[in-house]
């Protein structure tokens, strides 16, 4: 069974399509870089894969399950991270992860919030409120609310926004150590971040895919070429 | 790390998640409350200021109903612009809503937070109106009365105004826009509210028509609107 699954998928707002026709199926357990420049429907795509968003047409599979048709159970499946921590920030690191785990159902929620945030290494800090935290920590501590659940698939939607290099490393650290048999689908700008982490890559402009393969299939020289060539067309 | 086991939560325990939320954080910061509080002893103030001259020629047992709503309403109007600003920050709405769960359970938890938060202002404003404008007066005995049309408007405002904060929360001007929208949509509420709020602090041979019926209407312009809001929810968010 494939983990994410796009079939003709459209989004239209208006008379202009964000996502315009995309197809495409991933292998469980694998991690898919999605490029493109600002406005090509990334975040959009994610955004309807996630339940976000409804799709205008076509038909989104998460984990076998249609996104449209099931959303509520399409959830149970779905982890998100974004630029944005979705944390609130009057509230202490502990009981934002408790507050998530309860809405989820998750059996013994303070036994997993501790282990997630003895994971992402802020179990010493799991009292403090979040908006006391770097932009380095509270990143961690969404991490472990995206986690929180154990969801098959995660999305990540330009996750690295806002973080120094020291964080971004320990960021890419604890997305290597909670990876297991999960699939990562990640919306990036950083070409280079993105495709080493991946295992197939995805480009897209104008709400269309330009190139999508596994990693194994493509040139990273020729991969940056079309990536440019791709940029250059401009925002949608 | 293990699997994890996980088990859909009932509605009610979803809710109950939600509210605990809500309050841990508004009783943590005191956002609303300390602003809906000072605003609505301001508005007193005010009153005090404009009626000063004029009170000895003033039936203020007759106006006193219609002044009290004035408070509450843009007390209301105030803190439920406040209500979503801590699901805005950070995107916190879109965490809420990538959770399996029914999406009036959100509504309804935040027209529950909502309605504490404007009755605990309310403890604070009334006596204070009261202290300031009736205290000399002779109020009627039915005066304790004014607590059921206090609590039965509070509640249709705090429905309607969550309702409407949800869909101004990302619009340009979302205050003027929420007033804009607010008011209209109270209106039938307000007047039944104002006419039952009078009737309790003057006291009325015409009990049943002037206390009962606009009481019996503004119940079931609660249940309407609340009904509404609750089965409309879903698509508003997701839209």
């Amino acid at each position: 069974m494939s983990a994410v699954e796009a079939k003709h998928l459209s989004k239209v707002f208006g008379t202009r399509k964000a996502v315009d026709d995309v197809s495409f199926e991933l292998p469980e357990g694998s991690f898919l870089s999605i490029f493109g420049p600002n406005g090509a429907g990334k975040t959009t795509l994610l955004r309807v894969l996630s339940t976000l968003a409804r799709p205008t047409s076509g038909e989104a599979l998460v984990a076998g399950v249609d996104v449209r048709e099931e959303p509520d159970e399409a959830r149970e499946h779905i982890g998100f991270i974004s630029h944005q921590s979705m944390l609130y920030p009057d509230l202490t690191a502990e009981e934002n992860l408790l507050l998530y785990a309860r809405l989820y159902g998750v059996e013994d929620p303070e036994a997993r919030v501790t282990e997630l945030l003895d994971a992402v290494g802020l179990a010493h800090r799991k009292l403090d409120l979040v908006r006391t935290f770097s932009r380095g920590m509270t990143q961690r501590v969404s991490i472990a609310r995206a986690l929180v659940h154990d969801p098959d698939v995660v999305f990540l939607d330009e996750p690295y926004s806002g973080l120094d290099p020291h964080a971004v490393e320990i960021f890419d650290e604890l997305i290597e150590s909670v990876r297991g048999d999960r699939t990562f689908v990640m919306v990036s700008h950083d070409l280079a971040k993105g495709f080493a982490m991946c295992t197939h890559a995805l480009v897209l402009a104008r709400g269309r895919i330009v190139a999508f393969a596994p990693k194994a299939e493509l040139d990273y020289d020729e991969f940056a070429g079309l990536y440019r060539d791709t940029v250059g067309m401009g925002v949608a | 790390m293990a699997r994890v086991s996980v088990t859909k939560p009932s509605t009610f325990q979803q809710y109950k998640t939600l509210l605990g939320k809500d309050l841990r954080q508004e009783f943590r910061t005191r956002e609303m409350l300390t602003s809906m509080g000072i605003y609505a002893f301001l508005v007193i103030i005010v009153y005090g200021a404009a009626l000063a001259l004029t009170a000895r020629n003033l039936d203020i047992m007759r106006m006193g109903g219609g002044l009290l709503w004035v408070l509450i309403v843009f007390t209301s109007l105030l803190g439920l612009a406040r209500s979503f600003a801590h699901e805005k920050e950070q995107g916190c709405m879109e965490g809420i809503l990538m959770v399996p769960l029914d999406r009036s359970v959100v509504f309804l938890a935040k027209t529950t937070a909502n309605f504490l938060f404007m009755l605990v202002v309310e403890v604070i404003a009334v006596p204070l109106f009261y202290f300031f404008f009736m205290s000399a007066e002779q109020v009627a005995p039915s005066f304790v009365w004014i607590v059921v049309p206090l609590l039965v408007g509070t509640l249709g405002m705090a429905g309607i105004g969550t309702m409407l904060s949800t869909i101004t929360m990302n619009t340009r001007a979302k205050d003027v826009m929420l007033a804009v929208l607010f008011i209209p949509f109270i209106y039938p509420l307000l007047y039944a509210c104002v006419t039952a709020t009078t009737t309790a602090i003057m006291g009325t041979e015409f009990w049943i028509d002037f206390f009962v019926m606009p009481l019996v209407l503004a119940c079931g312009y609660d249940v309407v609107m609340l009904l509404v809001c609750w089965v409309l929810y879903d698509f508003v968010v997701s839209a």
